[in-house]
């Protein structure tokens, strides 16, 4: 008995619950009151709320040095994350974040830690190596705590900032001359009936590519005002596979829900 | 072929070497001397007026052996899914049982933080922290699974007690610390780098960037400690260029020779071991970049430290005299003979004050020696570094 409470315990700590929900930023307690407002709106740049507790280096650390690095934690970097951007810009009215590199996305980053009480330097040993990123374009916020450097959170809450821009930031879609672009396809499940043979399997949550996916879908969504089924109609599924779609992934859920609610729909279960 | 241990490791960490030799092969008892310099340890504060108060009797002075660093241990230990997961959450609850008790006392860490540790505990204590088959056992209801481990369990409930009884330094307990992207060891008797120095490897890169002749230049990191500064340094400075890594403490050198070691770059970094710019004889006028973060905390403020920090980290790296500034200005006043002409400097520094002063001593009291004088903040704000350029 003692055994199977620790089990739950201890996957309570080691099972990356949150694994596919990295905006879940509540899941920090201490850090809930920066995550993105949730009454932000599909279309509405996202406005940025102050984020007490968070204090902005004058300086903006370079982010190359960081990219270059050679080593140990090469694994936990996106670099080549969004290597095949250009194939969607023509779909997308305005700029797409999501395309840059990471050092090109950084740059319109403000870069923070937490606000450390005291002196800190030699005075502290803490070992809190948050990083704290704001897209300046959006205010969207992004932060990372759970690693051991500062460099690896860093390159988390990049990671997190690419997911809350492909679930916040929405892009105009011309229906008239609406094909579904790759990225999309490519997390759409086989039966697809526009899904060509070339798009490969199907890319998961788990895939970093899916968060690309998901931005086109939302934006297509978007552009329907909420209604499902017609997406469906555009992306050869029935509604049940496409809401099944949806439901697979709970960032991507929730985003849809809430676009749903402010068009006055009810929510997908 | 027989595995070989490299001499640094046998001088970094004397007692593993035995473990290690009984592992791998044979090695001779490592002479050490750790008595040596105590005397020039005690005696190298001649500026300070005050004598400060004895230090707390240290855990940290001289351990009488010092394990290896947990995540280059072999993994030699087995031990059941069930028993790690009783330590686990033993652990937990003591963390949890820490409460804000540490934070309220001395700005220590709060149970939240002590939890994540824990995390880190198990990521370098599991051999490769291999989550699924952690996950695999977890999701079967199998406590029996067998895991190989780096610490046999007992050390572990030694190690977590350690941790929050003593406040011994978690960075201490597992030997390493997370350094940009290094994993740099580090033990009793060398101090842990912070995030904030990170910063000075990353202002020698701007100026690098711009200026080949100091990329191809001879660098000095004063007071390494670890080797953290002189390995950040060497890595940006790619094939180009050299390192001298110095520090009084023998601990120090010894520990900064494997780490600089580990990340195989003894042909880029030169450790002497000696105060200040002492090591740097012969090299007077060609040094291209002068860096440092010094012992800068106020002789008075010791005593209220965080308990990781002023019951376990070494007070020679910690504490800069009557007002912190001893060895600042002793590098500053020392600085432009070194320094060749154009060449860059940055030291750190305990904050918005010092910098201060130590901009407007360098423009008054050295006047002509350096231009460009300025600040830099680190990730909090907080007005850290102190940078310039020696004129000519």
């Amino acid at each position: 008995m003692k055994i199977s409470m620790a089990i739950q315990s201890l996957r309570r700590s080691l099972l990356p619950g949150t694994a596919r929900s990295p905006p879940s930023l509540s899941s920090f307690p201490k850090l809930s009151g920066f995550a993105v407002s949730a009454s932000v709106r599909p279309r509405a740049i996202v406005a940025a709320s102050a984020a007490p507790g968070w204090r902005t280096g004058e300086r903006t650390r370079r982010w190359g040095g960081f990219c270059s690095g050679n080593s140990e934690h090469d694994k936990a970097l996106g670099s080549c994350f969004y290597s095949n951007g250009g194939a969607a810009s023509s779909n997308y009215g305005g700029c797409s974040y999501l395309e840059l590199s990471d050092e090109g996305l950084m740059k319109q980053c403000e870069m923070g830690t937490f606000k450390t009480s005291g002196p800190g330097g030699q005075h502290r040993n803490k070992r809190e190596s948050a990083v704290r990123l704001k897209h300046i374009p959006t205010g969207i916020i992004a932060q990372a705590v759970e690693d051991r450097s500062q460099h690896k959170n860093r390159a988390s809450a990049l990671l997190r900032l690419r997911t809350l821009l492909a679930l916040k930031v929405r892009n105009a879609v011309n229906l008239e001359a609406y094909s579904p672009p790759k990225e999309l396809l490519q997390i759409l499940p086989l039966k697809s009936t526009v899904r060509g043979s070339d798009c490969g399997p199907q890319i998961g949550p788990n895939n970093p590519k899916f968060m690309l996916g998901v931005q086109a879908l939302l934006d297509l969504l978007s552009a329907f005002e909420g209604s499902v089924s017609e997406a469906a109609k555009l992306l050869g599924l029935s509604t049940g596979a496409l809401s099944r779609l949806i439901l697979s992934d709970d960032s991507l859920r929730l985003a849809v829900n809430e676009l749903r609610a402010s068009k006055g729909l009810k929510p997908l279960k | 072929m027989k595995p070989t241990v490299r001499p640094s490791f046998v001088r970094a960490w004397p007692c593993i070497a035995s473990d290690f030799s009984t592992f791998f092969l044979r090695l001779p008892p490592p002479p050490l001397a750790h008595a040596r310099n105590i005397a020039q340890i005690r005696h190298r504060r001649i500026h300070s007026s005050l004598s400060p108060p004895p230090p707390p009797p240290l855990l940290a002075s001289s351990p009488p052996s010092v394990p290896p660093p947990l995540f280059l241990r072999p993994p030699k230990y087995t031990t059941t899914v069930a028993d790690l997961l009783e330590w686990h959450s033993w652990a937990k609850s003591l963390a949890a049982s820490v409460g804000s008790s540490f934070e309220d006392s001395d700005n220590g860490p709060d149970s939240r933080l002590l939890c994540r540790e824990l995390n880190w505990l198990m990521e370098d204590v599991l051999d490769g922290f291999d989550p699924s088959l952690m996950h695999k056992a977890v999701a079967r209801d199998d406590p029996d699974v067998i895991v190989s481990s780096r610490a046999d369990v007992q050390e572990l409930y030694r190690l977590w007690k350690q941790r929050i009884e003593e406040r011994r330094p978690f960075q201490y307990i597992v030997g390493c610390e997370h350094w940009r992207d290094l994993i740099l060891c580090v033990r009793e008797g060398v101090l842990i780098p912070r995030p904030e120095t990170e910063i000075i490897v990353d202002l020698v890169g701007d100026v690098i960037s711009k200026d080949q002749g100091l990329r191809e230049g001879l660098w000095a990191d004063l007071g390494t400690g670890s080797g953290a500064i002189a390995i950040g340094i060497a890595k940006i400075l790619g094939d180009y260029g050299s390192v001298i890594a110095t520090d009084l403490s023998p601990v120090a050198i010894q520990v900064a020779s494997f780490n600089v070691e580990r990340y195989s770059l003894q042909e880029k970094i030169e450790v002497r071991e000696g105060s200040w710019l002492d090591p740097l004889k012969g090299v007077e006028g060609k040094v291209a970049g002068l860096v440092s973060n010094p012992p800068y905390i106020p002789s008075d403020d010791i005593g209220g430290l965080q308990a990781e920090v002023g019951r376990h980290e070494p007070r020679l790296a910690l504490d800069g005299g009557a007002e912190g500034m001893d060895d600042l200005l002793h590098l500053c006043n020392g600085a432009a003979s070194m320094l060749k002409p154009g060449s860059f400097f940055a030291f750190e520094t305990n904050g918005e004050k010092q910098c201060k002063f130590l901009v407007d001593y360098m423009q008054n009291q050295l006047p002509g020696s350096f231009c460009n004088v300025n600040t830099a903040s680190d990730f909090a704000g907080t007005q850290r570094f102190v940078t310039g350029f020696r004129n000519g």
